[in-house]
């Protein structure tokens, strides 16, 4: 898989060349969604915790960010910076909800986490604009001294620079005994109860490091939509990005982007060549998925083996 | 490995889909318009989006094909439930298909979330249902109405028919905040009381109440003398059907007309009867424009028309007059122009023109009230109401 | 008196409500109880419930039973091929089995509305109970009442078959160890199907009788699913789940939906996830210290 590297990274930075503008918005509304899905990955297939409740701190740090690019400052890294310590903290102050739980029951308490956050979002009209959503945050420049990012082109190739630096980071961590831990917590917690391993806190750190992802990306998502909706947080889209994960194979925080990519590929492309036949086209994508995914996992594995 | 090849034979059917799709129209012959439609054409308010999608192409088919002499080339996208599908889809329509104006979108949210795209590419929008708070109206106008002025429109009439103070309640999001505000405002401001305890509306959660039984214990406690409400859609038959059967069952019931308007009223059935609301349309409006628009309406569908395709009738029918001014080689820009400069547009609601201030229609209102109409329940108009709009 | 009045009848319509809620939710609990099955194509079930009674119902008595027995044949039905597209997923494989059940929720959905419209359904409920009737000087919907009496039974005759036959015997034995249960001889295969096409009757008998109450439309699946998930995990302890346990969440749900709206309007938009959020959260505190003393 690793030679596959090189020539993605590359057709990644060439395709705002090669694509119309539209596909180019949708490449970065997909990086975005991506980033939040790497997100779930981390606590579902890693950490062995299925959420649908990344959403919150995601709408969190880009209901912040935006309050930063509205009213002080336009320089994205800070607008980052925001994000992620605002998804962090929001992580930080619900982690005494989630940490004890497990499976299903983590499920559910993330989704009505989530559910809180975009009924919060869509009543606190003086910072989000309510249901009818936010608008006018101004395209940041990168650093401070460089130029605007004022085309799909350069808010696409900013979301990308952004997402890979996160993913090296957070692979390369997860390469080292932060993944070990955590993948020991999912497989068999008791034995690492038994050894000596305080779970709990490993789990509390995972969860708040997957909250500064979110909330970084929902910092991105104001550069690349330029629009905030409490829509943009809702149940649907965390049953997608969960559906993604699956897709891409839980565990993978990398192959968590493709997954995500596939299925919002999908939905926007399937519903703009058939309108009003996308929810039926997704569904039948994610049954095929169902059957096909794992005989193809398990060649995989064979081949490689 | 193997997921790359799913990726390239995706990327490829996608391919093969896009071309079977592009076969059979026309390439863009000189003097074609290209019209981008968006509606919701699935998820929760599908009906409302085929209604406005209908609207649109009946005038087209009724017209020829052609707005302003030019052949129009409509192309339709799905705004599905809001936002996350909606930007997509505009996006596409206005980026990939190069649309020189973009008309329908049926709720606020997604018209919000679509207009940072529209004003990036200096393309008119000429909506046909939701309007909300927009910064720069220069190039927004809406065929249909300000959420404020619904209720503002029967306030007068509701205070000079109802003795003793009136319960106003409605859906928590913005629309109902606006749709309840300018009934509560110009209501109190005609020397009307509200019977809600802190004399401030009482907002549902929406879209996840479907029981309302629970403010109907309340209104009855209130001592109320009738309702004022607005709900649209599922939430609107829930609303109907419960009342009908409630404690309160006797209080007249107010509202704005989407209570009532198309599809829901069959559900509603025998509920609804009685039942008074104000709309800027009603299909037994007697005028030559509605009964050719009813007529060739009835010709493919089974109920009359709604407000929303006569909205969207009407978009149509604005971009016919703003076309046909806007030049030889119309333009975005110069169609925006057009629209700014136009008069009086004959519709099925009657003549009405576009706000100079708003970029809505200053229009006349209509008390309609359910009542038998042949074999089926119709919202038959009561009275004139206020002409309103600035 | 005075104090209680105007909350009896949120009370009475928070029971009709939870019971509703609770037919719906026992047929989750059977095929994630014992055949480990996390079916998000429930909703969808009810909702073809739902349509059947919309399209059957004319005002009487008899097409309303014509239409449970339709709607509950084509639910089961509907639970049973979902049982046979499951059968190529291992059986603790949640995430693979929601990606599978919420496609068909999706395409099902969308089927639905192909064939039955976008528009929510009316359904006319018998002529005889289609009225208010009086209760302690408040007015009430005479067929919730009627729904009341039906699902209180139900519930009872599903808590007899579950506690006192040898098919119930079964349930809770896989509940408790399903390994156990295939060593008997009882072959999973068949399990499952049971299990699924029981689960889809009950899901179709709710909606065929709560029509009236959460009627069809392109949101009825949806709306149905999220709300017994709910109750299923509140009324589940420990992956365990019993009758009774799922009727008085059901019943809590229901309360919290009308009685909680009543009392608290202001924080209604909050109050079921929350309420869900703290007692999840507080149990599964317990449960840990409970489990590791360490």
């Amino acid at each position: 898989m690793r030679w596959l590297i090189a020539p993605a990274v590359l057709a990644a930075v060439a395709a705002p060349w090669l694509a119309d503008p539209y596909t180019t918005a949708t490449l970065a509304r997909i990086l975005v969604l991506g980033l939040v899905a790497a997100s779930v990955a981390l606590l579902t297939g890693v950490a062995g915790l299925p959420t649908l409740g990344q959403t919150a701190p995601f709408a969190a740090g880009a209901y912040a960010a935006a309050t930063l690019a509205l009213h002080s400052s336009s320089v994205g890294v800070t607008q980052l910076l925001m994000g992620a310590s605002v998804g962090a903290a929001f992580a930080a102050l619900t982690t005494p909800l989630v940490v004890y739980a497990r499976g299903v029951v983590f499920l559910m308490i993330t989704l009505a986490i989530g559910e809180l956050v975009v009924t919060a979002a869509s009543r606190w009209r003086s910072v989000t604009g309510g249901t009818d959503g936010l608008a006018g945050m101004p395209s940041p420049r990168p650093l401070w001294g460089l130029p605007i990012l004022d085309t799909d082109r350069a808010r696409y190739l900013y979301a990308l620079a952004v997402v890979g630096v996160v993913l090296c980071v957070v692979v390369l961590l997860l390469r080292g005994p932060a993944g070990m831990y955590l993948r020991g917590c999912r497989d068999d917690e008791a034995r690492m109860r038994a050894s000596g391993h305080p779970v709990g806190a490993y789990l509390a750190i995972a969860y708040i490091a997957a909250g500064a992802i979110a909330g970084l990306a929902g910092s991105l998502l104001v550069t690349t939509q330029q629009y905030l909706s409490p829509a943009d947080f809702g149940f649907d889209v965390a049953a997608l990005l969960l559906l993604g994960v699956v897709i891409g194979g839980a565990g993978s925080v990398v192959g968590a982007i493709a997954g995500t990519a596939v299925v919002l590929a999908a939905r926007d492309w399937l519903s703009g060549l058939l309108p009003g036949r996308g929810p039926l086209l997704l569904g039948a994508l994610f049954i095929a998925a169902a059957y096909v995914l794992p005989r193809l996992r398990f060649m995989l594995r064979r081949v490689v083996a | 490995m193997y997921r790359s090849k799913i990726l390239a034979g995706l990327l490829a059917l996608g391919t093969a889909l896009a071309a079977v799709g592009c076969g059979g129209e026309p390439e863009g012959s000189p003097g074609t318009i290209k019209v981008g439609l968006l509606a919701s054409l699935s998820g929760t308010y599908q009906a409302i989006g085929t209604d406005m999608r209908d609207g649109f192409q009946l005038y087209l088919r009724t017209h020829g094909g052609k707005l302003g002499g030019h052949p129009i080339e409509l192309v339709v996208a799905d705004e599905g439930d809001g936002p996350p599908t909606a930007v997509p889809a505009a996006t596409k329509l206005v980026k990939q298909d190069r649309v020189s104006v973009l008309t329908g979108i049926v709720g606020g949210g997604s018209a919000a979330a679509v207009y940072p795209v529209l004003t990036e590419a200096k393309i008119p929008f000429i909506g046909a249902n939701a309007r909300p708070a927009f910064k720069d109206v220069s190039r927004v106008w809406h065929t249909s109405y300000l959420s404020q002025e619904t209720g503002a429109s029967v306030a007068q009439y509701v205070r000079d028919h109802v003795e003793g103070s009136v319960y106003a309640i409605g859906p928590d999001y913005q629309g109902g905040h606006d749709q309840l505000k300018g009934f509560t405002d110009a209501f109190t401001k005609a020397g009307g009381t509200l019977a809600n305890a802190d004399g401030k509306t009482r907002f549902t959660p929406f879209p996840t109440t479907t029981n309302f039984t629970p403010y109907f214990a309340q209104i009855k406690a209130s001592g109320a003398k009738a309702v004022y409400t607005f709900y649209a859609g599922t939430a609107a038959i829930d609303f109907v059907k419960q009342y009908s059967q409630s404690e309160i069952k006797d209080l007249p019931l107010y509202a704005a007309g989407f209570l009532t308007e198309g599809g829901v009223l069959n559900a509603q059935g025998d509920a609804a009867r009685g039942i008074y609301s104000v709309l800027n349309y009603s299909p037994d409006l007697d005028n030559a424009e509605n009964r050719s628009f009813v007529a060739a309406w009835k010709e493919n569908h089974d109920g009359p028309p709604t407000t929303y395709a006569m909205a969207s009738y009407d978009a149509a029918a604005v971009l016919d007059k703003a076309i046909g001014a806007a030049g030889d080689n119309p333009t975005p820009e110069s169609i925006n122009r057009a629209i700014g400069q136009l008069g009086q547009i004959d519709s099925p609601r009657g003549a009405w023109q576009f706000s100079k201030t708003t970029h809505s229609p200053v229009q006349k209102w209509y008390l309609r009230q359910v009542r038998q109409d042949g074999r089926a329940l119709s919202n038959m108009v009561v009275t004139d109401l206020a002409t309103v709009g600035k | 008196m005075n104090q209680v009045d105007p909350y009896l009848i949120p009370a009475l319509d928070g029971v009709a409500y939870g019971l509703l809620l609770f037919v719906v939710a026992a047929g989750l609990v059977l095929s994630f109880g014992v055949a480990g099955i996390l079916n998000l194509a429930h909703g969808t079930l009810y909702a073809i419930g739902a349509y059947v009674a919309a399209i059957l119902s004319d005002g009487s008595w008899l097409a309303l039973l014509l239409a449970l027995a339709v709607g509950v044949g084509a639910a089961t039905a509907g639970g049973a091929a979902l049982s046979g597209m499951l059968a190529p997923v291992p059986r603790g494989d949640h995430l693979t089995q929601a990606l599978l059940t919420f496609g068909v929720a999706l395409a099902g959905g969308s089927l639905l509305v192909m064939a039955f419209g976008a528009e929510n359904l009316p359904v006319r409920v018998p002529a005889t109970v289609d009225r208010p009737v009086d209760l302690a000087g408040h007015a009430y919907a005479g067929y919730r009442l009627v729904f009341i009496a039906v699902a209180a039974a139900l519930a009872l005759a599903l808590h007899a078959v579950v506690t006192r036959t040898r098919a119930g015997m079964l349930v809770r034995a896989a509940v408790d160890d399903p390994d156990m249960v295939a060593c008997l001889g009882v072959n999973p295969e068949r399990v499952r199907l049971g299990v699924l096409a029981a689960s889809g009757a009950l899901a179709g008998a709710a909606g065929v009788l709560g029509a009236p109450i959460i009627g069809p439309g392109p949101s009825t699946a949806a709306t149905v699913l999220l709300l017994s998930l709910v109750v299923v995990v509140l009324g589940g302890r420990n992956g365990h789940s019993s009758v009774v346990a799922t009727l008085v969440a059901a019943l809590a749900v229901g309360q919290i939906q009308t009685l909680g709206v009543a009392l608290a309007p202001t924080a209604a938009p909050f109050l079921l996830f929350a309420a869900m959020a703290a007692v999840l959260a507080a149990r599964s505190h317990g449960l840990i210290r409970r489990w590791s003393p360490a």
